[in-house]
């Protein structure tokens, strides 16, 4: 049986590839979204995921630094 | 103008207090009694007609300051809120600017505004050093491109009208209370523990001794001082010796006259010698601490003088500057407000780290020339400041000696010792010696005490020095006065106010710091080590920041670089694990916590003399007095949390000039290596905050060119892969940051203190889960035999 997921290509810095895997481990958005780990900087992860992934990446980045103004 | 960024900067600050409550050893409270009520005030509060704010809260007090028609000419505004802006680029910048410096608080100094806040600690400190109340007022008038708030006004009234009134003079071995006001001391004497306090010669004795004395001016004392030393006496004495005066000659015309007049009005009073009619009454010398803490409570605090010319029960010492110590401007400048009126005034001075503040306490100690106690934190400073003492006065190994665990000297009978914080205050048992050097230094009247690096004192052990160690007057010596901690206010009560502040920035103009210059290097953490962040609680995140391979090849190759720069390199890790890998890994020797005397004083030698060694490896023992005079190059690459003070104190490290160096070219060179994403990046703009108070700008690299040509460590995935399980096998300790002795406890955000969780059986926490009973034979190893009678000794 061939499963068809329709997912999307994201690139990015290292370090910024080892958050979002972070995430998913975590299941911070509810869910897992990484489909695929491609290579250093290249993830596939689930379509439908990007919206709350474009609101919510920001915040939960300040959330592991200590922020400097409030 | 400035005040824009005044309100977020303010509470930023707020922010940062917590990292100092965090080094400061908890106080008993019992502070609080030094400390007299009209210091609490804060003009601030006094700004009632609450400006209105833009949405930067940026106040606009257009309203309530009408510009003066001749504004253009007049170099400072004063807020309704005590906040005062001053125009570094004006004419009379240098007038206003050592004016400003005695009666507020430097709060930023950037190149061309400069901002300052007038508190009741620096009103305080400016009465003591001379100036008047209205005075101050006056000149502030004068300055003032608008008229000044009427708030202002009376701020600086209420701060100023009980402070320095009374002294407490000790004059041909008796105290007395000294006032030239006699209505003040009047006031006093209704007081009826002062009256208790009052030494009578006879029961009748009821009037106040009325006596004129000569003011001898500051500079005469100092004069004096320096030509019995042999050096120029026409180099003191004079202002405008300062380098900078040359280039305002031609813009003097632009100055309304009434600024210029008035200043010399002040400085003329300074140095004038006049009669002053002065009323007194001597105090019984066992209620000094009595009357003291009394007239605290009246706020009338007294400001503890020393007549150390006309003292006749302490012996002089025979000591004197030599000939070749010649006194910057500036520390002139600051001995001047020390020695102002021919008498010693108990204060701190505040210069930047290589700025010289030890010729300037070797010049206090041999202008006082009774017995001194210099009191340092560490054992490698004392050795410094005895050669300090060696090097600029001619004091000899008969008359300085030292007071540490492991110097030998014979403190007894010495006119200068030399000792450190913990040994004065340490309460476990002691040595026989030792306890009776104690015994000794404690039945002494010391003339002077100088006091090293006094920020970094906690209250209560700086309160227990006090109590033990008589000295007539103190002298603080800091690069850092955290201002907006509370105990450090505390200091200004228990030493003295603060009597002269440096501007670091034109100190390093003028070639007499080094200038440097200041870069954050941001080092991409690699994914597998970002990875495991992520994961990780705080102590071991902070270790992974450390320990990421990026940092350790950027550091491997500023190390190179400067090595090939023939450039002496000191690289700060607060992290002891971070440390030890770095220095092996490199092949370089490192000094920490347990690093012995002897090894220490080694290393720092071989790293002086020994053009094989160029880089040493340090942990935070070396923040402060380390004196490590040819390095020129410091790599940071772990710190503790956000503390300024200690980013501050590490810069003071390369501050000191370089010989034969350019003063328009940078000559020392400052790196903090961040780890991209990470918590430090945050602490490092936090850590910052001081510096860029002080005028210094930090340049951002994310990228060094030439780095990839570079043959260096941890290329290859394999290689960083193992030095994760490295780090990752690390345990809790390792991770945490070294902790010296008398440090409060460790970084909130640590593992909280040593203690370490581990699990396992009880048997195998004893250590005997392995262990086996056997018994050997003891097999002779003594090749001559045994006797029966020595074998006691032998199987001990």
């Amino acid at each position: 049986m061939v499963n068809v997921t329709k997912g999307v290509l994201v690139e990015c810095d290292p370090a910024m590839k080892q958050f979002l895997l972070h995430l998913d481990e975590r299941e911070a958005l509810g869910r897992k979204f990484v489909l695929n780990d491609l290579d250093e900087t290249h993830l596939f992860v689930s379509a439908d995921i990007i919206k709350v992934l474009k609101e919510k990446i920001d915040e939960l980045l300040d959330k592991i630094s200590v922020p400097v103004h409030e | 103008m400035g005040g824009g960024s005044r309100r977020s900067k303010k509470r930023m600050r707020g922010e940062m207090e917590d990292y100092y409550e965090e080094e400061e050893e908890e106080d008993d409270g019992t502070g609080q009694e030094f400390v007299p009520g009209a210091a609490k005030r804060d003009a601030e509060e006094g700004d009632v007609n609450e400006a209105p704010e833009d949405e930067y809260g940026a106040k606009d007090y257009r309203s309530q300051m009408a510009l003066k028609p001749d504004h253009e000419s007049r170099p400072i505004w004063i807020a309704p809120n005590g906040h005062i802006f001053l125009e570094a680029f004006s004419p009379v910048y240098k007038h206003a600017h050592d004016f400003l410096i005695a009666i507020a608080e430097p709060v930023c100094r950037p190149e061309h505004i400069h901002e300052y806040k007038l508190t009741a600690y620096s009103l305080y400190a400016a009465v003591s050093v001379g100036l008047q109340t209205e005075d101050i007022i006056e000149y502030l008038t004068r300055l003032s491109k608008t008229a000044i708030p009427g708030g202002i006004i009376e701020f600086i009234r209420l701060c100023t009208v009980s402070y320095g009134k009374v002294k407490l003079v000790l004059k041909q071995n008796k105290y007395f209370v000294e006032s030239s006001h006699p209505d003040v001391l009047q006031k006093l004497l209704k007081d009826p523990v002062i009256q208790q306090c009052r030494l009578r010669r006879s029961d009748d004795d009821n009037a106040l001794e009325e006596s004129s004395i000569k003011k001898t001016s500051g500079a005469a004392a100092l004069n004096s001082a320096f030509s019995a030393g042999g050096a120029d006496p026409s180099r003191s004495g004079n202002p405008s010796d300062d380098p900078t005066a040359g280039n305002e000659g031609g813009n003097d015309a632009a100055v309304p006259t009434d600024i210029t007049d008035f200043y010399s009005k002040i400085d003329a009073e300074e140095d004038d010698e006049e009669e002053q009619k002065v009323v007194s009454f001597e105090v019984n010398q066992e209620k000094i601490e009595v009357i003291q803490k009394r007239c605290i409570q009246l706020e009338y605090p007294l400001l503890a003088e020393y007549d150390f010319r006309n003292d006749t029960r302490n012996p002089d010492i025979n000591i004197d500057l030599k000939p070749s110590a010649i006194l910057r401007p500036y520390q002139e400048k600051s001995l001047r407000k020390m020695f102002g009126n021919g008498r010693a005034r108990s204060g701190v001075i505040v210069l930047p780290c290589g700025a010289g503040k030890s010729l300037t306490g070797v010049t206090a100690c041999c202008t006082v020339r009774k017995r001194a106690i210099v009191l340092c934190n560490s054992g490698v400073s004392v050795e410094q400041w005895k050669q300090q003492f060696k090097l600029w006065s001619t004091a000899d190994d008969a008359i300085i000696c030292r007071f540490t665990s492991d110097a030998k000297d014979k403190p007894m009978g010495c006119s200068i010792l030399v000792t450190t914080y913990s040994m004065i205050t340490h309460t476990q048992k002691r040595s026989w010696e030792a306890e009776q050097t104690m015994k000794w230094l404690q039945e002494q009247e010391w003339g002077i005490m100088l006091l090293d690096e006094v920020h970094s004192i906690p209250a209560k052990m700086f309160r227990k020095v006090l109590t033990m160690v008589q000295a007539h007057c103190k002298l603080g010596l800091t690069a850092t006065l955290v201002r907006e901690d509370d105990k450090i206010a505390d200091l200004n009560f228990l030493i003295g106010p603060k009597l002269y502040e440096a501007n670091w920035l034109e100190l390093s103009k003028n070639g007499f710091i080094a200038k440097v210059q200041c870069a954050e290097v941001w080092c991409p953490m690699s994914p597998e080590f970002y990875g495991s962040y992520l994961n990780m609680k705080i102590s071991k995140k902070l270790l992974l920041c450390v320990m990421n391979p990026n940092k350790f090849r950027a550091c491997q190759f500023l190390i190179r670089y400067h090595e090939r720069r023939s450039d002496k390199i000191i690289v700060f890790s607060d992290n002891v694990f971070a440390l030890k890998h770095y220095a092996h890994k490199l092949g370089k020797p490192f000094i920490y916590g347990p690093t012995s005397q002897q090894e220490r004083l080694q290393i720092i030698q071989n790293f002086k003399f020994n053009p094989k060694i160029n880089t040493v490896f340090v942990s935070k023992v070396a923040d402060t007095s380390f004196d490590l005079p040819e390095a020129n190059v410091l790599i940071q690459i772990s710190s503790h949390g956000g503390s300024r003070r200690q980013e501050a104190q590490r810069l003071g490290r390369i501050l000191r000039a370089k010989k034969g160096a350019v003063a328009e070219e940078y000559n020392a060179f400052f790196y903090t290596l961040v780890s991209e994403d990470t918590l430090e990046m945050s602490y490092s703009r936090k850590r910052q905050r001081f510096l860029v108070n002080q005028g210094y700008s930090y340049k951002v690299v994310t990228k060094m060119a030439g780095m990839e040509q570079e043959d260096l460590h941890y290329k290859s995935k394999e290689e960083q892969m193992a030095l994760l399980q490295q780090v990752l096998a690390a345990s809790d300790a390792d991770a945490d940051e070294e902790r010296l002795p008398g440090e409060g406890p460790a970084r909130a955000g640590g593992s909280g203190g040593s203690f370490g969780r581990r699990y396992g059986a009880l048997s195998s926490l004893s250590g005997a889960d392995d262990a086996v009973y056997r018994e050997y034979k003891k097999s002779s190893s003594n090749p001559y035999g045994k006797h029966p009678l020595f074998k006691k000794f032998r199987t001990k």
